[in-house]
Formats: C-alpha cells, sequence, structure tokens
C-alpha cells in the first residue's frame, strides 16, 4: 500500500481501492484528496479541543499546584503532587472500593445474566419481548432518579426495605450513614440498573449461536454441561469480554451519581470511588494539582486494563467465524 | 478492538423480535432439554423475578407519587383514587416544565449535533483512503479510554473562559463530538453497497450530494436507532450538568437535585418530581421499545 503513494496524490486516488471517485474527471481527483480531512474536521477539531488538549493539560496541571482560580499562578512543584497522591489514605481506600465495587458489579452485569439468559434461553417469542422489555427499564431511568428512588425504598423511616427487613428480624438502620451497608446499598442500586442489560446482551449472544454446534455434539454423546461449557461460554465469549470491559472502564461512570446524591462518599469514605475522589481534590478542594495527578495515574491504569482485554478479546476472536 | 454490532437480539427491528428465534428454536435450537417443561417453568419464573425485580422502585416511585400527602408513609402496594396533590406542589414550587423543556432541547440539540458530526466523520472513514487514516481513527478509538473525569478540570476552566459557566450551552458545547458515534456510523457507512455510491458518482452527484441523497435516506433505521440513543444518554448525562450548571436549575438533573436537598423526607413530592422527570424517555421507550433496546445491545465492543 505504500508503493501508490510514491506515484503522486492523483494516482494514489485512482489505485487506492473503494475510491469512489475513481471515475472522477480530474478535476474532482485532485479534489477528492482533501476533501476526508473536511469531512473530519469538526469530529476531530472537537476531540482535540475536547478531549486530547485537554489531556495534555492535565498531564501539565500534574506537575504545578493550582487553586482553579485563573488570577492565582501556578506554582511548578515536580512529582509532589505524585508522591503526595500516592500517600494518601483516601487514595488507597478509593481505589480499594472501586476494585471492590468493580468485581460486586461482574456478579450483576455478567454472571447473573449468563445464569438468567442460560437458564431462560427456551423462552422465545412474545413472551420474551414481553420480559425483555420490562427488565431493560432501570438502564433508562435518570440516575437523579433512581437515587431519589432508592432513598426512599431504603429510608429507615417507612422506606420498604428496611420495613422488610424489620419484619425478618432485621433493623437496618440508615443504610447510607452505616460504613458497613453503605457499599452494599450502592452496589444493589447500580447492580439493579446493570442487570437488565447484561441479560439482554448474553441473550443476543446467545440467539447469534447457531444452534448446529450444540447439536452435533449432542449427537456425539455431550451432556448439557459439558456443551454450555466447551461449546455455548466459548462461543459467547465475544459479548461476556465486552460485558467485562465495560463493568471494569464504565462502572466507576455509573455509580458517581449515586454516590454523589445519596453518600457523598461517607460515611468516612466508605462508599467513595476514585471518579468522585477526582471530583473532591479538584471541586471541593480546589487542588488541580492533586486531581490531576490522581487523574493521570487512573488514566494509564485503566489504560494498561484495557489494553489486556482487547489482547485477550483478540486471542478469543477466532471463534465462530 | 473495533466497534461492532453483536448479533441482533430481538431479531432486526423491522421485521418483529421473536418471529425468527421462536420458529428456529422449535426445529433445532438447544437440543438438550431446555425446551421440556419444567425447564420452561424454571426460565419463566427466573425471568418473572428479575422483571419484579427491574420494575418495582419505578413502581413504587409512581404509587408514592400519586398518594395523597398524608398516607405517604402508607405501604398499600396499589394506589386508588390517583391523587395529584403531589404533581400539584411539585409543579407549582419548581419550574418543572421549563426543566423539561430545557432537558429536552438541550438533548434534542445534543443528539442531532452528534449525529451531524458523527455522519460527515464517519463518511470520510468509510468511504476514501487517504494517509493518516489509521492514526486519525486511533483517536477516535483511543478518546473511548480517557475518562471525563481525568480532563473535566481543563474542560471547566475552557468552558469558563468561553463565559458558558451556568449556560446550557455551556452543557452542550464539550459533547459535541460522540467518539462512540462515528465508530458506529463507520459501521454502517462500511457496510453501504458501493454501486449505489459510484453510480450516483457517475450520475455527476458531489460527494456532499451523494452522502444527502443517496447514503444517508438508506440509513434511516440506523440513524434513527442512534439518534434515540444519544437522545436518552444526553438526557440522563449527570456529571458534565452538575458542574457547569452550579447556580442554575436549568436542567432536569440540577433542579431535581437541589429539590432533594430542600424536601428531604416528603417523599410524595420527591418521587412525583423523579417520576416527572423520566416520564420523557418512558414515552420514546413505550413507542420506540424494539429501536431503543436494540441500539443499546447491538452497539456492542468485540
Amino acid at each position: 500500500m505504500f508503493v501508490p503513494v510514491a506515484m503522486g496524490a492523483g494516482t494514489r486516488e485512482a489505485t487506492a481501492p473503494g475510491a469512489p471517485h475513481v471515475l472522477a474527471r480530474r478535476r474532482r481527483v485532485r479534489w477528492s484528496s482533501f476533501t476526508p480531512f473536511l469531512y473530519l474536521l469538526p469530529a476531530v477539531a472537537l476531540l482535540v479541543v475536547w478531549v486530547y488538549a485537554p489531556l495534555v493539560q492535565t498531564f501539565g496541571l500534574s506537575f504545578v499546584d493550582w487553586n482553579l482560580i485563573p488570577t492565582s499562578p501556578k506554582t511548578f512543584v515536580g512529582f509532589d503532587n505524585y508522591a503526595t497522591v500516592l500517600t494518601l489514605p483516601e487514595l488507597q481506600q478509593a481505589v480499594g472500593n472501586t476494585v471492590l465495587y468493580i468485581l460486586a458489579f461482574m456478579l450483576f452485569s455478567l454472571v447473573l445474566p449468563v445464569v438468567i439468559a442460560l437458564l431462560s434461553r427456551g423462552i422465545q417469542g412474545k413472551a420474551k419481548t414481553f420480559y425483555q422489555a420490562l427488565i431493560f427499564v432501570p438502564f433508562l431511568i435518570t440516575p437523579v432518579a433512581t437515587s431519589a428512588v432508592w432513598r426512599w425504598l431504603f429510608d429507615e423511616n417507612g422506606g420498604a426495605i428496611p420495613r422488610i427487613a424489620a419484619t425478618l428480624g432485621w433493623d437496618l438502620g440508615n443504610v447510607f450513614r452505616d460504613p458497613a451497608l453503605v457499599m452494599g446499598a450502592v452496589i444493589v442500586i447500580v447492580g439493579w440498573q446493570l442487570l437488565g442489560f447484561g441479560v439482554l446482551v448474553v441473550s443476543a449472544g446467545l440467539a447469534g449461536i447457531s444452534p448446529d454446534y450444540g447439536a452435533a455434539a449432542s449427537l456425539d454423546g455431550a451432556s448439557a454441561r459439558q456443551i454450555v461449557w466447551r461449546i455455548t461460554l466459548p462461543l459467547l465469549s465475544p459479548s461476556l469480554v465486552f460485558l467485562a470491559l465495560m463493568t471494569i472502564l464504565l462502572s466507576a461512570q455509573w455509580t458517581y451519581p449515586i454516590i454523589d446524591i445519596l453518600t457523598q462518599g461517607g460515611p468516612g469514605g466508605a462508599s467513595t470511588n476514585i471518579y468522585y475522589l477526582l471530583y473532591q481534590f479538584g471541586f471541593r478542594n480546589f487542588d488541580a494539582g492533586l486531581s490531576a495527578a490522581a487523574g493521570v495515574l487512573f488514566f494509564l491504569a485503566f489504560g494498561l486494563v484495557a489494553m489486556l482485554f482487547v489482547e485477550i478479546s483478540e486471542r478469543l476472536s477466532f471463534h465462530d467465524n | 478492538m473495533a466497534f461492532v454490532a453483536l448479533p441482533a437480539p430481538l431479531g432486526a427491528a423491522p421485521a418483529g423480535p421473536g418471529a425468527r428465534p421462536a420458529s428456529r428454536s422449535r426445529a433445532s435450537d438447544a437440543p438438550v432439554a431446555s425446551r421440556t417443561l419444567p425447564r420452561l417453568a424454571i426460565g419463566h419464573a427466573l425471568l418473572i423475578v428479575l422483571a419484579v425485580f427491574s420494575i418495582f422502585p419505578v413502581y413504587w416511585m409512581f404509587v408514592t407519587a400519586f398518594r395523597a400527602p398524608e398516607d405517604a408513609l402508607s405501604q398499600n402496594p396499589f394506589v386508588w383514587p390517583l391523587d395529584f396533590e403531589n404533581i400539584a406542589y411539585v409543579w407549582n414550587t419548581i419550574p418543572i416544565g421549563t426543566m423539561i423543556a430545557n432537558t429536552f432541547g438541550m438533548s434534542l440539540v445534543l443528539a442531532v449535533a452528534q449525529l451531524f458530526v458523527a455522519v460527515l466523520a464517519a463518511y470520510a472513514f468509510a468511504m476514501w483512503e487517504f494517509r493518516g487514516k489509521k492514526i486519525l481513527f486511533l483517536l477516535f478509538i483511543g478518546s473511548w479510554l480517557v475518562p471525563f473525569q481525568v480532563t473535566m478540570i481543563p474542560n471547566y476552566v475552557l468552558v469558563s473562559q468561553l463565559g458558558l459557566l451556568n449556560t446550557i450551552a455551556g452543557v452542550v458545547v464539550p459533547n459535541l463530538c460522540s467518539a462512540f458515534a462515528v465508530l458506529l456510523m463507520r459501521q454502517h457507512m462500511q457496510s453501504f453497497p458501493r454501486d449505489l455510491i459510484d453510480a450516483s458518482h457517475m450520475d455527476g452527484r458531489s460527494s456532499w450530494g451523494t452522502l444527502w441523497t443517496v447514503v444517508l435516506p438508506n440509513l434511516k433505521p440506523a440513524l434513527a436507532a442512534l439518534g434515540i440513543m444519544l437522545f436518552i444518554s444526553a438526557w440522563n448525562e449527570y456529571l458534565w450538568p452538575t458542574l457547569i450548571l452550579q447556580q442554575s436549575d436549568a436542567l432536569i438533573q440540577v433542579g431535581i437535585r437541589s429539590f432533594l436537598g430542600q424536601e428531604g423526607n416528603n417523599w410524595g413530592a420527591v418521587m412525583a418530581a423523579s417520576g416527572l422527570a423520566c416520564i420523557p424517555i418512558f414515552l420514546i421507550y413505550i413507542v420506540l421499545q424494539r429501536y431503543v433496546v436494540d441500539a443499546f445491545i447491538r452497539s456492542g465492543l468485540k
């Protein structure tokens, strides 16, 4: 593909596979050599201005001390912010919580959906559409409404959940002020939003697997369990990797509104996560440098995890092609 | 890594869900035991439990909203007659009509703008070969890995320099390009029949004319699905509106949050406000359910 480049722009256009203007008059051919860039310009400019330039700026901010006030000076402090942030107990707590959240959400976005989708795969047609329509609803609810309704459900004076718990002899109290229960409550709320989405993605994956494989294995004497573990789950792996990657990359985002509205990270940081911490550093403590340093570290960590997953999903992608 | 459509979950949207899987499953799907009666009973039981778990909080929100205020703590799962006092109270206390209209307008503008920007960029990626294509494409994929919280301080500073703090424009402008929409549109355009484009070209249409008269009219279902999804995402956006609109209750997310803070345990009113905030999305979902689910599920990442 490098050879035609040496032959000049016009020829390159003419030989490039799939170029639509192959048959164009000469004027058009020349025009088309920068046409795609015109089409790309708005999107790329927006990305550069609102994603990549800020990313570079964040990197720069991570080396200064600045309180977000435009008139106040930015003092260069070298790696001080990194040194501070790495020793902060709040950060360790937030990172630990984030990992716990991710593991817990895996149950709702991956494990339970696989179990539910496999056990209910015999249900088809109108019944399936009806169930799917209902279980997808939590995914569409506005975060403030989700938070409000769950605060009401968990309310210690008259909420439905503490009342049910009380009939079972368990005094829940105020879950959002209880360090032992607050994470569990947040997990239930976000898990509630994820579960239906997970079931639908896994069901979609199952529907895409040709039944011939299972039928053939069954003829060869494979048991139901063997078919699930050896055929269905491996063929489902693209959907599963997708859900796992979504959970890892986005669970901190999904949790953020719930934490912000219901717990503010408390009590004593028991329910905080890394993004809420970034918000607090930046917009509560007005310590832009600290927030930026932590942000850079999280960005690198998530980048590594994502690359790992891409690697895994590429290894898995030979199935069923 | 690339965004790809996962296998259609509910059948192709227009064909009607269920029709194809149903006929197929009778024939040969899941040969082992999954069609037997106990299996089906287990499946139905599981899905009923899941559906109740999914719907109950939403149902409870509306039940509480429609109770008379003095019955707010009632645990009766049914409410009749419906009492509109809570809704009237919300309507008279906060400008919720304006908030909903603002949020609707904001989401609509954002969805249309994101679609427009994405269509142009996807068109370039799908129809041309050019130098730097790979790098530019990586720019879009890579942006997916930059969490918004990492870039929020510089973005906030830029929005404030532009004088857009506490304005809806400040919420919209930084989100005009959705990399996700670009990647999804690119996929749709790549599978567009090339013959049609060549024919349009031989008719003397410019690439711009081809886009609007040939490509886009044929991508209407995909555009509609993506547009709905972008609209719902914009409606449900939380972090950025709450940062930008700190001294304004113009959008529903911010407005309801302050209402929550003021009304505390006035559950009837709080549930009424939350329910009102959900109604536009529910209406879209009721009318276009298949498209909505399809759009969210098929836009997978493989």
